[in-house]
């Protein structure tokens, strides 16, 4: 029933993917825990509720289900739908200040994005601790006394992930198309989905292929669809595809402009959709159509304390803090997602975010302000 | 051209707030405003539960209370804040940014009301419960609770024929402020076993929205 249950969970949520998909907020018992087993605390994102549950097996522990609006913890947090206050308010109203006499909780590290562990700590007395990225590590973390290797503090996209990018776009563009294309042209649906999918599988499995090529410089928010070189990529694709269907309207005989037209059409708009913030997709890029892919991490070297906050938070491993001088540095900054987990968890408010045009986003700016749909923080930067 | 007025919609969600709840509420929102103000009287002391822009806070305020409105969004406490000082009223309101889980540290009967619209739709089963339980901790007795919100119909055929009213009313809604709002389920039996005592309960003709007034009984009675 368990197993039925995380199946059913994992193929509704890739498939409808790109949607909300909440479950029921509260407090769950894993096992047998008592007063001094550990409490975990995610977002009310169903799949990522069953997964952690399945990470959890075999200990004894209490999982906090806090309310993200049923959207994943990274995009919850960063977008301001898992904030503090869901944080403290599962804290307070689920009943585990009866049931534990610590005062620990490990948070999903990915939340540190909009949760502030200082915050928490000062409103609640709960002591925050950045468990690691994926579920799938906590076994891990716990044998290893709650300490993170750097690889579990890091997002990746495995070919598992991309395959459930790949079936989620393809879903839901093939609905969407399919729906346009019932009174249209009806004999179109099939093929058309074959490619649907085809093409999407294409793009996010043969990922690492091209990704050394991927930039979100110099590109247009008008242009969320050209990841690539201003578009090289799409009409590289396209181009391919209309030689096909050259190719192929000449094998099977039936060559005729009229032919070439409309299957050329349907297929830029495929590719163009299935292209569609292809980086937002991904955990390694920024998406193409947040502002705040411009910007760079700047690090106030006489604020800076070396507590090391920044190095438990970064989801790219950007940083590393010199233990002697006392002092994080970044040297994989060119890794950086800008995703403002360091600026928001450092306590000396030694990071802020900087503009091209030099202009300085500060971190009360950060915490306060957070993404909405659009990728935007309804806050101007400040001149420095 | 039309992505970009939508983008641009898209950009200012909460000053877009209140116009978005009207289209949702089809209006009758202010209506239900004013009729559960006037159960307060001049020098009350008055908490706005999820005040969001200051609606009740401010017409609270007007009628000489002085308020203290809660919110977890502090850019809506900042459209309040904007709103409070235009009415001249900042003097007699204080905002504060903080979720119903914090209700803790406020003292035990200090209220005289206890007021809060479209919030309790937007708390989980948990919040709404500890809600309930501070809510008559920190009334006064005979302090009353008055809430404006959207319930759950009781009769299935309501149910149906509000959630299909309402889909093309969340769409827009969403739309243009990222904001909606879900049904509060038993509201006036979640009250009753709070232990306070309801005093009047309007629904509209769909009953799918609630003007709740209840009062805290006076001590022994209960």
């Amino acid at each position: 029933m368990r197993l039925l249950n995380y199946i059913a969970a994992n193929i509704a949520g890739t498939l409808l993917r790109l949607l909300p998909f909440p479950c029921k907020t509260g407090l769950i018992k894993i096992g047998n825990p008592d007063g001094n087993s550990p409490v975990f605390l995610t977002g009310n994102y169903r799949l990522t509720v069953e997964r952690v549950k399945r990470a959890l097996r075999g200990i004894d522990a209490y999982l906090l289900v806090a309310n993200s609006r049923g959207i994943n913890v990274w995009c919850s947090a960063t977008g301001g739908r898992f904030t503090n206050h869901d944080v403290i308010s599962i804290l307070k109203t689920s009943g585990i200040e009866e049931l534990v006499a610590h005062r620990n909780v490990i948070l999903p590290q990915l939340a540190a994005t909009g949760v502030e562990a200082e915050i928490i700590q000062k409103k609640t007395a709960w002591k925050v601790s950045w468990g690691p990225v994926y579920a799938k590590d906590i076994p891990l973390f716990i044998e290893n006394k709650l300490k993170k290797t750097p690889a579990m503090r890091e997002v990746v996209f495995p070919w598992r992930q991309r395959t459930e990018m790949a079936i989620a776009w393809a879903f839901t563009t093939s609905l969407i198309l399919a729906l346009i294309m019932l009174p249209l042209w009806r004999e179109a649906i099939f093929p058309l989905v074959f490619i649907v999918w085809g093409l999407s599988f294409l793009i996010f499995i043969s990922f690492p292929l091209y990704s050394h090529w991927l930039s979100s410089e110099g590109k247009r928010i008008g242009f969320v669809f050209f990841d690539f070189g201003q578009g090289g990529f799409q009409l590289i694709l396209w181009g391919i595809l209309i030689l096909g269907l050259v190719a192929y309207g000449i094998l099977i005989g039936g060559f005729t402009w009229g032919f070439i037209f409309r299957w050329g059409f349907v297929l830029t708009v495929v590719v163009l959709i299935l292209s569609l913030d292809l980086m937002g997709s991904t955990p390694v890029y920024k998406s193409g159509l947040h502002e705040d892919r411009l910007l760079r991490v700047v690090l106030d070297a006489e604020k800076c304390k070396g507590a090391g906050f920044c190095e438990q938070v970064c989801p790219r491993n950007c940083y590393q803090v010199d233990r002697n001088r006392r002092m994080a540095t970044m040297p994989r900054a060119e890794r950086c997602v800008q995703c403002g987990a360091c600026i928001v968890q450092c306590p000396f408010d030694a990071l802020c975010f900087e503009s091209p045009k030099g202009e300085i986003l500060p971190p009360q700016a950060i915490r306060k302000f957070k993404l909405n749909l659009m990728g935007k923080r309804l806050v101007k930067a400040e001149k420095k | 051209m039309s992505t970009y007025i939508l983008m641009k919609l898209l950009e200012s969600a909460p000053s877009r707030y209140d116009k978005g709840i009207r289209i949702l509420t089809l209006g009758r929102l202010d209506r239900a405003y004013e009729r559960l103000i006037s159960y307060i009287a001049n020098g009350q002391k008055v908490l706005d539960i999820g005040c969001g822009t200051g609606a009740l806070t401010i017409r609270a305020a007007r009628k000489g209370a002085r308020v203290k409105g809660i919110d977890v969004n502090s850019q809506m406490l900042e459209m309040a804040h904007k709103r409070a000082r235009e009415a001249k009223l900042a003097q007699n309101i204080e905002l504060c940014e903080m979720g119903v889980a914090e209700l803790g540290s406020e003292e035990s009967e200090s209220y005289d009301a206890v007021m809060s619209g479209l919030c309790f739709s937007e708390l989980t089963e948990n919040e709404l419960h500890y809600t309930l339980k501070e809510a008559k901790r920190i009334l006064k007795p005979e302090g009353l609770l008055l809430i404006a919100d959207e319930v759950r119909p009781n009769s299935l055929i309501k149910r149906i024929l509000n959630r299909l009213m309402r889909i093309p009313l969340v769409v827009i809604t969403y739309l243009l402020t990222q904001t909606t709002t879900h049904a509060v389920k038993d509201l006036p039996q979640k009250i009753k076993e709070s232990g306070l005592l309801i005093e009047s309960v309007r629904l509209n003709k769909m009953e799918s929205f609630i003007e709740l007034v209840a009062k805290k009984p006076e001590e022994g009675t209960r």
